[in-house]
């Protein structure tokens, strides 16, 4: 048990400082994708642990490994295999077209180690305090990755991401601080006082109004993370600047770290507050980010920005259905999660092959894509459907479960906003549901149609002058299939490790 | 030992206050370099606080934590400033966003509406740094308010590390002080986001010829 959760540590520290030193770009990719197949391994290992034995302490009570954790490390290491794949092609070439020197590939792969470990650490602590320090970590690793071009625009794209960032994640320490300060009356071990399983128990003896003030700050924080408006602005520049290896990690996985460390927070708080004060504070920011997202889906002509603002969108359904709560939103909620992060990373795979060939962002300068590049072709347009939420595509049933709880349970704590009498009281719950299940819907249908009208566009035509067609099979097509294969299974039958993982999660999220 | 908590808690205050009023001096100053020296001061006085707090409570981690603000946030960070600052060819901030005395009005509002927030929640804190925390709340903000402000990337930096001081007041006064692998972790993370912000400093200007953050305009809708 402790082996594995060192393997966990261990791959992405080692594999970093072997990058450092190892030249042949091949040698760097082998280290890569073993350190990678090191990190799944344990991953398996501990899942498999986890859901026989139940939750794991490990480390001398430093880590803390439970459904929740778990089902987070196994998207990292999905999306991280997935990447690592995609890498193999996809840095070569540029290193072969002259974009970078060879030797920046050695950077590219140290920063890259480091972000995975960060995550990961965030991921597994026990301790709210060192989850904060690893976050910030990926912020740290993650801004020259997205300046790695290293063109004007990706500096401000790089400056704006790593400001926006580090002063978002310092409101979260605030909070956290907040949260330390609380439990100081209730523990008697002060050094235990930020841990996960120490505040756990005795959660509903701390201080309600200190819990409150610490929730806010931590999900505005965090919330800066995850992208969440009004905090989101860096985003889409990010998403637009960085290799598309890296924007994958950062739309598939970055985002979910993010937002797991506000749940994490919020079961606490729940415990001594009111369900309905986390609960509408999310639903608030996820509606907030759900419409902006779908205005600016419409209007936008740059796919890598409009994948970005669809990755914006779908954590704001993601936070809906957890601010919802009750077993089916938040059910939704994290298998909307995992959804999200399969489909977004296969769209940023696609829109990584778009670029090399095509050499613009521009939507109206992409046409004729399926004759120029079929297997990329095909990879737009399953992701675009599966990010539409379209049936028979994974995103589909959670999406349907999060309006389902939406229309029947509301937002906790709207059913009070009228008291006089029974009569207001029932008209007013209904109306909100129903009107909020229609705001839902409408932004749901108008994101999925700017996105599949601007992808479309891009995929039929024929290809300008210049553009070669035809595509070559390359290593990092392998991810785009078994990403395709996982969001079509996953809709229809969800493997039961994958289930038990969900439902344990559920469980530990949703407080009876 | 009610008359030695008494002035030891009247000295916290003091020093905290002190730390609030460093604040507003950098609000004030358009000199690039004098903005990286009051931060410089205001991270002195936040080692004697720390100091105070661990020598009034007894805690000596927080010894450590005093010792290595002191090296890092008084000695390293302003130097690394210092040779940014050398590096560029603009040493002032010509045009502000808000100018100086309504910046110096925003900041004292922000400090009364720190008090504000953190009212309720003071009287669960101990004697001795009981106001501190409400103090904490306000450099914090004021370190926002100047990030906004502000357009050249190092004054934003010195903004952003104000910011990082009143956290770091936050956790000393109103807790004395995280668990120390989480203080360290802090640092660390603190003294790396500065030395990347001085490299993306020097490559911007190289880039914009310019640090001005309002040249960074490429990417919008």
């Amino acid at each position: 048990m402790t082996i594995a959760v060192v393997v966990l540590l261990i791959a992405p520290l080692l594999a970093g400082g072997l990058s450092l030193v190892v030249h042949r770009s091949a040698w760097l990719h082998g280290i890569n994708l073993t350190s990678i197949g090191a990190l799944v391994t344990a991953e398996t290992v501990l899942t498999h642990m986890v859901l026989s034995d139940g939750p794991v302490l490990a480390l001398g009570e430093l880590v803390y490994l439970d459904a929740l954790s778990t089902f987070i490390l196994f998207i990292i290491g999905v999306v991280g295999l997935a990447c690592s794949f995609y890498m193999r092609s996809y840095m070569d070439e540029q290193v072969a077209r002259g974009v970078i020197a060879p030797s920046q590939l050695n950077q590219f792969f140290f920063l890259f180690h480091m972000f995975l470990l960060a995550m990961v650490i965030a991921t597994i602590a026990n301790s709210v305090g060192i989850q904060w320090v690893a976050i910030e970590a990926t912020t740290l690793a993650t801004t020259f990755l997205i300046a790695f071009w290293k063109r004007r625009e990706s500096l401000e794209a790089g400056w704006k991401y790593l400001i926006l960032c580090s002063v978002g994640i310092s409101l979260a320490l605030f909070g956290v601080v907040l949260l330390y300060y609380s439990s100081l009356h209730v523990l008697s071990d002060a050094s235990q006082g930020l841990n996960v399983t120490a505040l756990l128990p005795v959660a509903d003896r701390l201080n309600p109004q200190v819990l409150k003030l610490a929730f806010i700050f931590i999900l505005v924080g965090y919330g800066t993370k995850v992208g969440l408006v009004p905090m989101h602005s860096w985003l889409p520049d990010a998403y637009t600047e960085a290799p598309a290896p890296v924007v994958a990690m950062l739309a598939g996985v970055l985002e979910v770290v993010a937002a797991y460390a506000i749940l994490r927070v919020r079961v606490i708080v729940d415990h001594a507050v009111p369900f309905a004060f986390a609960g509408e504070l999310l639903t608030l920011l996820g509606f907030a980010s759900l419409v902006t997202a779908a205005f600016f889906i419409l209007i936008q002509h740059n796919y890598k920005r409009l994948f970005a603002y669809s990755s914006i969108e779908h954590m704001g359904v993601a936070m809906i259905g957890f601010g919802i709560g009750g077993p089916l939103g938040t059910f939704g909620g994290l298998f909307h999660l995992m959804n999200h992060a399969l489909a977004k990373s296969m769209a940023f795979f696609a829109a990584g092959n778009i670029h090399r060939r095509f050499h613009t962002v521009e939507i109206e300068h992409v046409q004729g894509l399926a004759m120029a590049q079929p297997w990329t072709a095909t990879a737009l347009l399953i992701s675009g459907l599966a990010l539409s939420a379209l049936p028979p595509f994974a995103a589909f049933p959670s999406e349907v479960q999060i309006l389902t709880a939406l229309a029947s349970q509301g937002v906790p704590g709207m059913e009070f906003a009228g008291t006089s009498g029974m009569v207001t009281v029932a008209l007013s719950d209904q109306f909100s549901r129903v009107a909020l299940a229609s705001v839902f819907l409408i932004a749901a249908v108008l994101s999925f149609g700017g996105l599949l009208y601007r992808i479309t566009g891009m995929v039929w035509g024929t290809p300008s002058e210049g553009i070669v067609r035809g595509e070559r099979w390359t290593l990092g097509h392998l991810p785009i299939i078994l990403l395709t294969i996982a969001l079509i299974g996953f809709s229809m039958f969800l493997p039961q490790p994958i289930k038990k993982l969900l439902e344990q999660a559920t469980s530990i999220l949703v407080i009876q | 030992m009610q008359g030695l908590s008494s002035v030891g808690s009247q000295l916290v205050d003091l020093c905290s206050a002190l730390l609030l009023l460093t604040c507003f001096a950098i609000v004030a100053q358009r000199r690039l370099s004098a903005c990286v020296d009051l931060f410089a001061l205001q991270s002195s006085f936040l080692v004697v606080t720390a100091a105070l707090v661990a020598y009034l409570t007894g805690n000596p981690h927080i010894y450590i934590a005093a010792g290595l603000t002191g090296i890092i946030k008084v000695l390293i960070i302003p130097r690394v400033l210092k040779k940014v600052i050398d590096h560029l060819n603009v040493k002032r901030e010509l045009v502000m966003h808000v100018n100086v005395p309504t910046g110096l009005l925003i900041c004292g509002g922000l400090v009364m509406l720190a008090f504000f927030i953190a009212q309720p929640i003071l009287p669960l804190g101990s004697l001795l740094t009981r106001d501190s925390l409400a103090i904490a709340l306000a450099i914090v903000l004021i370190g926002l308010f100047t990030m906004i402000a502000r357009q050249k990337a190092v004054s934003q930096l010195v903004g952003f590390l104000v910011l990082e001081n009143g956290l770091f007041l936050g956790a000393t006064a109103a807790t004395y002080g995280m668990p120390l692998v989480v203080e360290l972790g802090v640092f660390f993370d603190v003294l790396i986001a500065t030395l990347i912000a001085g490299i993306y400093t020097n490559r911007l200007q190289d880039a914009f010829d310019s640090v001005d953050t309002d040249r960074l305009t490429v990417l919008k809708e």
